[in-house]
């Protein structure tokens, strides 16, 4: 994906001050692509978004729309458009007047205007009655809408997303998700979205770009950064994880590094070797492990006194306590029920496939 | 829970005398214009009705209140222009020395206004400019500007200001911007603003004292005739203008109901 980018970044750096937001940041964003940055507060994924849509200044480095330098022009000269969090509907406006602002500004026809705001009203499932309707007399997710619905008038080459589903209630941000969904599929419009909700950008998105600190960690599909995280940040970022300190052994396979982990084998499922002496994380979701019955074995075994239970929903989660001071997590479907009782010694394990080895300077000076 | 029935009887009687309090003297004012006879006397025997025509007459109450109207509407223009992007400076952009100015615009409201009036005219001389009512429109707006700009200001705060971003990403122009998101949306402020601007000049005397020069408006008249020589269009005119800046908000009421059910209508229209 280089040739057919919509978008190029190339060692784009903000800085407030003394502060850096932004430390040379580079991405390609494909055309029609749904890519989704996400990254807890303070990670400058606002920073970078307001860069793009043109209301902050670039320090240094370049943006390409196309090909074409843009990181000059002003925002209000700049083929994008974000939808806000705030939504920032014009209060003073109606539905159809909002709908119709980025029109009345190009010029177009009152006439054609208004056409293009009926159908948009359709394309987002909103009644046509809404035209006239203040913005205050809509619900949540009809503002939502309504907010879309501008955005898409102003027909922009990327759109961009600040969180705008953050404000609402979970079953509507649900829906709302699925809705995004669809209407990138059916507009074949590059979207891009920030949010620091990881469960939003693995429903919604192609790509998911991982930012911490002003730099992005990984950029992959959420499978791959779920399974394969680059590092322990993302790992934790993804959801319960489990992480093991390991080192590599004289015979190419796996020793744990402070005993919390029996090594059966060689463990060479893994894929990857690591070096005599290199230190390494082993990580492995709550949904692959288990527990062993007395006399079963796997590739990787801890024990440790069990905690407790929490009930998820449709999953179950468990606790248990090694003697090394690790919290281990694990998940089970709810047929799968584990019935133990706190304080109880269990033994737990996984197997090499479904591990996954991150080797990066641990606890390093970033 | 409510308050209790004693307490309820207390409320009653001290919102009563407040009233009574607020409101008694000016009644008697009213009584007092409605008398016919030459001296203010009460009980009022005899009821006449023949100094408003009087007034009305008068070649120099008109004179009176067009000076009044005059500097009272120019104060009020031009509070609301100043104000307005004072305003906008004060509460929405963040720039260097926005805290001094935060600080330095509160200055004149503070300041005794017999001070300021007496400041202003000492630097009229010194400026060899003669004291008419256009150097009191620029001592009324010394103090009111800064008060209109407060007004409008905290309009100002409660302003989202991505509203001002989505309309500059959507392709709208700064001119733009403020015709069609900043202005009505601070438009409720202007106006307040305006009404304030009108009433606190319309019946401003320390500054018009000072700086009206050989002008005179109609609380300056008010003063000297009741110093000098009481007569009965003292009253009548104390009244006169307590009704002009009562139909002025009775007014801005009017204008504000008719916007409100012009867009309910357009509303239900659509």
């Amino acid at each position: 994906m280089s040739s057919d980018a919509i978008l190029r970044l190339r060692r784009l750096v903000k800085k407030f001050g003394a502060f850096t937001a932004l430390h040379g940041i580079d991405l390609d964003i494909a055309e029609g692509e749904f890519l989704t940055i996400v990254g807890p507060s303070g990670s400058g994924k606002s920073t970078l978004i307001r860069l793009l849509v043109g209301m902050e200044e670039v320090t240094e480095g370049t943006i390409e729309l196309r090909g074409r330098r843009i990181e000059q022009t002003p925002a209000n000269e700049r083929p994008t458009c974000m939808v806000f969090q705030s939504l920032a509907l014009f209060p003073h406006m109606t539905v159809g007047q909002n709908i119709e602002f980025p029109l009345k500004i190009r010029g177009v026809s009152p006439a054609d205007r208004r056409r293009r705001a009926m159908e948009l009203l359709d394309m987002l499932r909103l009644p046509q009655d809404y035209y006239g309707k203040g913005v205050a007399q809509c619900s949540g997710g009809e503002r939502q809408r309504v907010a879309l619905a501008r955005a898409l008038a102003f027909d922009p080459e990327i759109l961009f997303f600040d969180e705008p589903l953050s404000a609402l209630d979970y079953r509507l941000r649900k829906t709302l998700e699925k809705e995004l969904k669809d209407l990138h599929a059916r507009t074949g419009k590059t979207f891009v979205y920030i949010t620091h909700s990881l469960e939003e950008a693995m429903v919604m998105s192609d790509r998911i770009a991982i930012m911490r600190d002003g730099r992005f960690e990984q950029i992959a599909i959420a499978d791959e950064i779920y399974s394969r995280p680059v590092s322990r940040f993302v790992a934790e970022f993804m959801g319960e994880v489990n992480l093991f300190d390991v080192t590599g052994a004289e015979n190419g396979g796996l020793i744990s590094a402070d005993g919390a982990l029996y090594v059966n084998g060689n463990a060479s499922g893994m894929g990857v070797q690591l070096a005599a002496g290199e230190a390494a994380t082993l990580m492995v979701r709550p949904e692959f492990m288990r527990f062993l019955p007395p006399g079963e074995t796997a590739d990787f075994v801890a024990s440790g006194i069990f905690h407790g239970e929490y009930e998820l929903g449709s999953r179950i989660q468990y606790e248990v306590n090694t003697a090394s001071g690790y919290t281990l997590t694990i998940e089970k479907l709810r047929e799968d029920r584990f019935s133990g009782t706190p304080g109880e010694k269990v033994t737990l394990g996984f197997d090499a496939e479904a591990a996954h080895l991150i080797r990066e300077a641990r606890d390093g000076a970033r | 829970m409510g308050p209790s029935r004693s307490t309820r009887i207390v409320l009653l009687i001290y919102g009563l005398v407040v009233i009574a309090f607020l409101y008694l003297p000016l009644v008697s004012v009213g009584f007092a214009s409605v008398s016919r006879a030459r001296y203010l006397t009460f009980p009022i025997r005899a009821y006449s009705t023949k100094w408003y025509g009087k007034a009305l007459e008068s070649g120099s109450v008109q004179d009176l209140i067009a000076t009044s109207l005059k500097v009272a509407l120019i104060v009020t223009a031009v509070s609301m222009v100043v104000g307005f992007f004072g305003a906008l400076a004060f509460a929405r952009y963040r720039w260097r020395y926005r805290t001094l100015f935060q600080k330095l615009i509160l200055l004149p409201i503070f300041f005794p206004q017999m001070v300021l009036g007496l400041s202003l005219l000492i630097w009229f001389n010194a400026l060899g400019i003669i004291p008419t009512w256009k150097t009191a429109v620029v001592a009324h707006l010394v103090w009111i500007a800064p008060i209109a700009t407060l007004i409008i200001a905290i309009r100002a705060y409660s302003f989202d200001p991505a509203l001002e971003e989505a309309a500059r990403d959507m392709g709208a122009s700064t001119a733009t911007i403020l015709r069609e998101i900043t202005l009505p949306l601070l438009m409720p402020g202007i106006v307040s603003a305006g009404l304030f601007a009108f009433l606190l000049s319309w019946g401003n005397f320390p500054l018009s004292l000072f700086t009206t020069g050989a002008d005179s408006t109609l609380p300056e008249w008010l003063y000297a005739k009741m110093v000098s020589g009481y007569s009965p269009l003292v009253p009548t005119l104390g009244v006169l203008s307590v009704a002009g800046s009562f139909l002025l908000i009775m007014l801005a009421f009017a204008i504000a109901w008719m916007i409100r059910s012009i867009r309910t209508s357009r509303e239900l229209q659509n």
